[in-house]
């Protein structure tokens, strides 16, 4: 799976066996965590079946990016908006998470094919949360608005204590990545990658890609951010997004997209570095085959019969005895 | 630039055919030990005159023989940074399965990547030429391993930018 995908496959999961077999009379109470440090509680009683708890905790945000009321601006609006009657939102939301929701999974459309698209939505619920200042900002794009916040820096939350930014502008918007890597390993490949996009970027079949920009140092889009943010081990991404990669349906993927990249790279990176230790392996187990090469014929024999604790007689000592 | 490696490595295997050339050596100084005096560099007279052949600046290997063990070292070519840090990587896989190896010294000799110890006991167990193969095989496999991975770094960072940046149009 080269991509991340935007619905969450534990909940996906846990949805579709509920709404397939509604009687299944046991009580649910499962957690999870997900890269990025969110995590889900999913609470059932069999006292009332038709009834789940969802709840999400979302990372910690930096300073420059603080939640106000325990969410992204714009979260609530944008829950009642994808999930409609089927989901009522809790306040407060439970101890130690930013969100609380019941769904009435009596309430599902009974067509299939909707009822299938509205659970692949609430699995969702991470790019509708912490996506919803992203896509306000993308959707003014789209419909060529004049937003409140055009040409000033805003950031958001994508990662624990680090946030991306963007500069909403009223044919553009700019978004900015600083990429920070723990392991020193990290740092050096994921630099590679990230030059990377600015080559494939150029390549003919991707002209109508957001043009993409690497630099070590801060960009100038980045003048009036706070000091922390300005530090990157894996330097700065700039992606330009223009009206036409966010009109209709490609809102949604845009947002997620944009809204993972960080994850998207680091998964990566990590792929790279299982793919080197196994290719290493391999490259030992061919190199220690050599060696054995070099070994005279009468010790390869004793290796055959392992476990066995004679001494194989050649034909002339066996005769002699 | 194959050119160069191929004479490199001719030169190298020239010289460890006549430098292979071990037995058996109690030590002199404690009784019932014995030792490899290529490590210990005590008494001069076991030791024979270091050879060191350059490919050029970045690429090298010294071969320090003795009476009883020969030890070589490896300083593998690195042009940048990624390379660097697979190189690393690599020779410290390598260096950690030196029980493996038997040949293979579990730290390389200071100012190099990587070092093997011979003794005159693998000398008896394997065959001299064969092991003389066996370590001009490791060279030439090392870079060819190091240039392989950062070719599918490469290649891995060009598929994953294509794939995101398709997902846009």
């Amino acid at each position: 799976m080269i991509l991340l995908q935007s619905p969450s496959r534990f909940l996906l999961q846990i949805l579709q066996d509920r709404v397939q077999s509604p009687e299944k009379g046991v009580d649910l109470d499962c957690h999870s965590v997900e890269f990025g440090d969110v995590r889900y509680h999913i609470q059932i009683s069999m006292k009332k079946p038709q009834v789940m708890a969802l709840s999400v905790s979302l990372p910690i945000p930096p300073p420059e990016a603080i939640f106000y009321s325990g969410l992204p601006v714009g979260a609530i609006e944008a829950i009642k908006a994808a999930y409609g009657p089927i989901v009522q939102i809790l306040d407060p939301p439970k101890d130690g998470y930013n969100l609380t929701m019941k769904l009435y999974l009596s309430k599902l459309p009974s067509d299939e094919e909707q009822r299938q698209a509205l659970l692949v939505k609430i699995a969702s619920v991470r790019e509708v949360v912490l996506g919803a200042p992203l896509r306000v900002v993308l959707k003014n794009l789209a419909s060529k608005t004049v937003a409140p916040d055009v040409d000033q820096l805003v950031a958001l939350v994508h990662r624990p204590e680090e946030s991306f930014f963007l500069v909403p502008q009223t044919e553009k918007v700019i978004v900015v990545y600083p990429m920070r890597f723990q392991d020193s390993i990290d740092i050096v490949l994921a630099s590679s990658f990230l030059q990377e996009f600015v080559e494939a970027r150029r390549t003919a079949a991707l002209n109508n890609a957001p043009p993409c920009m690497w630099s070590p140092s801060p960009p100038l889009e980045l003048k009036g951010a706070p000091a922390e943010a300005l530090t990157a081990n894996a330097g700065f991404v700039t992606f330009v997004i223009f009206p036409r990669h966010v009109e209709g349906k490609k809102l949604d993927r845009t947002v997620w997209n944009l809204l993972t990249f960080h994850a998207y790279v680091s998964y990566h990176v990590k792929c790279s570095e299982g793919f080197m230790h196994t290719r290493m392996r391999r490259r030992v187990e061919s190199l220690i085959q050599a060696l054995d090469r070099a070994k005279p014929d009468t010790e390869k024999m004793k290796k055959v019969v392992q476990g066995k604790s004679f001494k194989r007689l050649s034909l002339k000592e066996a005769r002699g005895s | 630039m194959a050119n160069t490696l191929r004479l490199y490595l001719t030169c190298i295997r020239n010289t460890l055919e006549a430098a292979m050339c071990l037995q058996n050596f109690p030590c002199q100084e404690v009784e019932r030990h014995n030792k490899p005096e290529v490590e210990l560099k005590t008494s001069l007279e076991l030791l024979l005159n270091p050879v060191l052949i350059c490919r050029n600046e970045a690429e090298k290997c010294l071969i320090e023989s003795s009476i009883n063990s020969i030890r070589i070292s490896m300083k593998v070519k690195q042009a940048d940074e990624l390379e660097n840090i697979l190189a690393k990587k690599f020779l410290r896989f390598l260096s950690m399965r030196a029980e493996a190896f038997q040949v293979l010294r579990r730290k390389p000799v200071q100012g190099y990547d990587i070092s093997f110890l011979i003794t005159n006991y693998h000398c008896e167990d394997m065959h001299k030429h064969k092991l003389i193969d066996f370590i001009v095989q490791f060279m030439e496999d090392i870079d060819k391993e190091i240039s392989e991975l950062k070719l599918s770094v490469n290649t891995r960072g060009r598929l994953v930018a294509t794939e995101f940046l398709k997902q846009f149009i």
